[in-house]
């Protein structure tokens, strides 16, 4: 009994160490965007200099940068991770049902193919991606560098392979036989897949999209590097670089913008709060 | 018109050196109730799985009506369905799972409506209509899976153990209420199972399967008195029928069975076909309620057999016996006790006294 109760407390103590390391960046961020860039850079963790009004004089610079274009940033940022992560559970979802349906040699090798791509770091391949989508561009006539069109296409290859992992997973714990049944009540293969596979993967696929909508909403190296700095359509990790200055960091305004670029996430995932867990819990059990 | 016909149909799986299914040749007629038993993996899904179009045909012909269906998909072949464990949609209602085969041949809404209001009445399904499966007892699963069935009007109902996940007492209404659905809705049933009960009270005629080869095709009333082997007798009935070795001897004009201390007079109706038995060793097979009453224990036609143990059932009385080291059960519509190891007379009714060959297993006479 004695045991028992020093493990829990050892635990929680751990646990809240653990919370007061992961969250002390983000309350840096959050106290810091209530400064002034001098308060800021004379003692960033105490309170002094922080207020209200600082907070919404720096909101309105940041929003109403003429370098910076926040509202066209955060509208491209919006625009990739949307379209990114309908296509990744749509497609994702598709190749692992065929993936995990037909047992072929072949569906097997496509997925190793999957999973090993998930060992190989971004790192590595992100320069010769630039030269490999221009060719892909001329291939579909369509400008792949520097286009946000080429941003999704590169976000369904680097999402593609830890969607796929995860979905295949869940569909071999459904039953064979309602895919059986439903192609006796007359669904076509398409129609199997969106009204009976989709819908059974909701859970799973929420708690994929909602990994993946955090790493392509937060990711700055892709956009940045196929992108570029100066492209019009940059999205909000990229923008918040442009208050980097040669010679002036701007804290202020740098901090303020993280705070802007954060909070879509937070919402989102405070709201979806249910159905990450039932997705996370089924995933348990099952 | 909706009869079945398999012409030299064989199924052998993809990596499989044999097939599960050789040659098989079958024909049901329409409206007809087909029960297809036998011991686990003889091939009784793979051949209800080929009708339905969900196991491809490796060779021969499989008619459904007049047509030739080997390459026609499952939706097109006028079948429904029902799985051993319900495949209900999991995230439909009940009303969507029963109408969602309606939905997709386009059928009008209130066309829908109104068909499944009419199966939710006959499954007493009603106040279910708007609950998940997994809000369902196994009973109520089974009966949306057999509405879903029954909305589509199809030309033949295949029906896969659908009774095995439900208890003893469910499974006794179920097969009555599946009997009576037949009746009702008037179309081809083909129902595998392999639950003697169900298959002696369901169906018109019996399939019975062993490795794939058909042993016997009939009703359960000629399966049961004139089994055409040694399977089919052991198989159908229960409990079990007794097999005994016997030799059969000819004395006065008369045919006997002898066992090791006993003789039991052949009818004369069975003698012609023994009669090339003579001098040799048979099988005899008596069922356990082929036994007659305690007061026919007299001398002749009688079992000598040592006691094992008595089950009490009330009304009658199953008694577990040994004759000559082999077990024999006997069942005797009175109440009877005796204790273990006592020798008793068992008085045999010698008209149904079972024949087969020891050699080809083959009946001789019933
Ligand atoms: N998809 C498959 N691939 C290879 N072999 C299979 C496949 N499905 C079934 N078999 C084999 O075919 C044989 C017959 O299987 P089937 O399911 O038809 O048996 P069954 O009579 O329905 O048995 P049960 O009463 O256990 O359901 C079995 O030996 C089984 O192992
Ligand atoms: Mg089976």
């Amino acid at each position: 009994m004695k045991m028992k109760t020093s493990r829990v407390i050892i635990l929680t103590v751990v646990a809240v160490l653990l919370a007061a390391y992961i969250l002390f960046p983000f309350a840096l961020v959050v106290l810091n965007s209530f400064k002034a860039q001098s308060a800021i850079v004379s003692n960033p963790i105490s309170t002094a200099g922080a207020s209200v009004q600082q907070f919404l004089q720096n909101l309105n610079s940041v929003v109403n940068n003429k370098a910076f274009v926040f509202w066209h940033a955060f509208g491209s940022s919006t625009l990739v991770t949307v379209i990114s992560l309908v296509l990744l559970a749509v497609f994702g979802g598709m190749a692992a049902w065929v993936i995990c349906r037909n047992k072929t040699r072949w569906s097997t090798v496509i997925y190793m193919v999957f999973i090993s791509s998930m060992i190989i770091p971004f790192q590595v391949v992100m320069l010769p991606l630039i030269a490999t989508f221009r060719e892909v561009g001329k291939f579909v006539g369509l400008g792949m560098n520097g286009t946000l069109p080429g941003l999704i296409f590169a976000y369904l290859g680097f999402g593609g392979a830890m969607t796929v992992f995860i979905l295949t997973g869940f569909i071999k714990g459904i039953p064979y036989e309602l895919e059986e049944a439903a192609a006796i009540d007359g669904c076509s293969p398409e129609g199997t897949f969106f009204r009976i596979i989709f819908p059974l993967l909701k859970p799973t696929i929420v708690t994929v999209t909602i990994l993946n909508g955090m790493w392509i909403w937060n990711d700055y190296l892709l956009p940045s590097i196929l992108l570029g700095q100066n492209n019009p359509n940059k999205t909000l990790p990229v923008a918040v670089q442009s208050f980097v200055g040669s010679f002036v960091k701007s804290w202020d305004l740098i901090l303020t913008a993280a705070l802007l670029a954060m909070i879509p996430m937070i919402v989102i995932f405070i709201l979806a709060q249910k159905h990450i867990m039932d997705g996370m819990v089924q995933g348990a059990i099952k | 018109m909706a009869s079945i016909s398999f012409r030299n149909v064989t199924k052998i799986y993809d990596g499989a050196d044999k097939p599960v299914v050789p040659n098989l040749n079958l024909e049901i007629a329409d409206k007809e109730f087909i029960i297809l038993v036998g011991p686990s993996g003889c091939g009784k899904s793979t051949t209800l799985r080929m009708i339905a179009g969900l196991e491809s045909i490796s060779s021969g012909e499989l008619y459904i009506g007049d047509r030739l269906v080997n390459n026609v998909p499952p939706k097109d072949r006028d079948i429904a369905m029902v799985f051993q464990n319900y495949a209900l949609y999991p995230h439909m209602s009940v009303y969507k799972n029963i109408a969602f085969g309606l939905t997709l041949r386009n059928v009008p809404k209130d066309e829908i409506d109104k068909r499944v209001h009419e199966a939710a009445k006959i499954l007493d399904l009603e106040h279910l209509l708007e609950r998940k499966p997994k809000a369902l007892s196994g009973g109520q699963r089974q009966r949306v899976a057999l509405g879903r069935a029954m909305v589509r009007n199809p030309a033949v109902f295949l029906l896969d153990e659908p009774l095995s996940n439900l208890d003893a007492k469910l499974r006794t209404s179920m097969r009555s209420e599946i009997a009576r659905l037949h009746r009702r809705l008037d179309t081809t049933f083909v129902y595998v199972t392999h639950d003697q009960t169900e298959a002696m009270t369901m169906g018109d005629r019996i399939v019975v399967m062993k490795d794939g080869l058909i042993q016997q095709y009939d009703t359960p009333k000629v399966l049961y008195d004139t089994p055409c082997n040694l399977f089919v007798a052991g198989f159908i009935g229960s409990p079990q029928m007794n097999f005994l070795e016997a030799t059969i001897a000819a004395e006065d004009g008369k045919l006997f069975a002898v066992l090791r201390d006993t003789k039991l007079e052949i009818p004369d109706f069975k003698c012609e076909a023994l009669k090339p038995y003579i001098g040799k060793e048979v099988i005899l097979g008596i069922r356990p309620e082929d036994f007659l009453p305690v007061e026919y224990r007299t001398d002749t036609n009688c079992l000598y057999a040592k006691v094992d143990f008595c089950e009490l059932l009330g009304a009658e009385t199953n008694m577990y016996l040994f004759v000559q080291d082999k077990k024999v059960i006997v069942k005797m519509p009175s109440y009877e006790e005796h204790p273990v190891e006592e020798y008793i007379r068992v008085a045999v009714k010698a008209d149904r006294m079972h024949f087969f060959d020891k050699e080809t297993e083959q009946a001789i006479c019933h």
